[in-house]
């Protein structure tokens, strides 16, 4: 339970830049979850995919619902707050840099399409595989890579933007 | 394949990400070795992705947990009062409590039908601590009792069957049979009319000197000899 409750708080929180929305799109995935659980098939892939998937197509409603009302720079505010609360369980020093550059990368992630963002956090930060994006996505192997790479060069190229340098 | 810049670009993530066919991945190799923009775009993503990787997982919060739950399975209710003290209850009634209880009093009843307690009977004044440690050193007296009387049954089963069974005269240099006492002879019995000098120590009229050792000194003659008589 707390094991797939963080991987979908994470997504969540990587995609919406946001810890109130991430926990109340947290909370609707599971309670999504609980009343389609009867209807689950192994057939359908493995749940962890099956979570992933409601997760983002949870996420997709909620963009397109606050595309109106979504101030982009608005993040900046509310992000510092969880990542000065998650570093200070853990005090040295190299925590509080991989901290920042959390922070950074999710501003720099704010600002990618939500196609390509998506594609990213599941990859480099939920470490999904190819075929297992491609099943969360529902697109061919070929759009996977594309965006995942697309992705990838467009967010260094925003975090070079933004003054930061991956070391 | 003629490799190029835009090919490099393209699959840059398949590259990284180990996905490339050998063939095509030396051929990114090659040309990266030689294209300094390709080259510095592999470092920058490279560099991006490994940091990626490494970051740890954002904590949810706390009450995430409980709020999902609350939402799918509905609040739990807090209980009050009486059932607040009681709500362990309901743990009994699973398998692996219940299987335990069943076996616990299993034992016991063996081990209080063993020791010869009746739960019916038992009167308030039996609980008194007098009483049990009187009942309790009663039954250890009948156990010892019980216990005395089944070696000596014992004894009479060997006697019997030493005397049916004769065996080699002892030798003169086994142990000397204790003295048993001087029991009076019965002249009813067959054996003491038919012998006129009966030997003086019984043991040794058949059977070898362990007899001497397990026969009780006060055994009846009258009854070894009744036995002894009974056709095998």
């Amino acid at each position: 339970m707390r094991r797939n409750t963080r991987r979908v708080y994470n997504i969540c929180y990587r995609f919406t830049g946001n810890a109130t929305d991430a926990q109340d799109l947290s909370q609707e995935v599971f309670l999504r979850i609980y009343r389609t659980l009867a209807s689950y098939r192994p057939a359908y892939g493995a749940f962890p995919t099956w979570l992933t998937s409601v997760t983002r197509n949870l996420l997709v409603d909620h963009y397109r619902r606050t595309r109106h009302d979504r101030v982009t720079d608005s993040i900046d505010d509310a992000m510092p707050v969880l990542e000065e609360k998650h570093s200070q369980a853990r005090t040295p020093d190299r925590l509080a840099e991989a901290s920042e550059l959390s922070a950074q990368l999710q501003r720099g992630l704010a600002r990618l399409s939500p196609e390509l963002r998506e594609a990213v956090i599941l990859r480099d930060l939920q470490g999904l595989e190819y075929n297992e994006i491609q099943a969360v996505l529902e697109v061919p192997e070929g759009t996977v890579k594309s965006r995942i790479n697309r992705g990838r060069i467009e967010l260094a190229r925003v975090l070079e933007e933004m003054g930061v340098r991956p070391s | 394949m003629d490799w190029n810049c835009k090919i490099s670009d393209e699959r840059l993530s398949e590259y990284l990400d180990g996905k490339l066919s050998p063939a095509d991945a030396s051929a990114f190799a090659v040309h990266t070795a030689g294209c300094a923009d390709c080259a510095q775009l592999v470092a920058r993503l490279g560099a991006l992705v490994g940091q990626m990787r490494q970051l740890a997982e954002i904590e949810e919060p706390p009450q995430l947990i409980r709020n999902i739950l609350d939402s799918t399975i509905g609040p739990r209710v807090q209980k009050e009062g009486w059932n607040k003290w009681f709500s362990w209850v309901p743990v009994l009634w699973q398998p692996r409590f219940a299987m335990g209880i069943i076996t616990v009093a299993a034992s016991l009843t063996i081990v209080i039908h063993s020791t010869g307690i009746t739960p019916g009977k038992i009167k308030r004044a039996d609980l008194s601590p007098a009483n049990i440690l009187r009942s309790a050193n009663r039954q250890v007296h009948l156990t010892y009792a019980r216990s005395a009387k089944f070696v000596n049954d014992l004894r009479v089963v060997y006697e019997i069957q030493s005397r049916l069974q004769p065996g080699p005269e002892p030798s003169p240099n086994s142990a000397p049979a204790p003295e048993p006492k001087q029991s009076q002879p019965d002249p009813s019995t067959p054996q003491q009319k038919s012998d006129k000098n009966p030997p003086r120590d019984r043991t040794q009229v058949h059977g070898g000197s362990m007899f001497a050792v397990l026969m009780p000194a006060t055994f009846p003659a009258s009854t070894i000899a009744t036995l002894t008589r009974s056709p095998r």
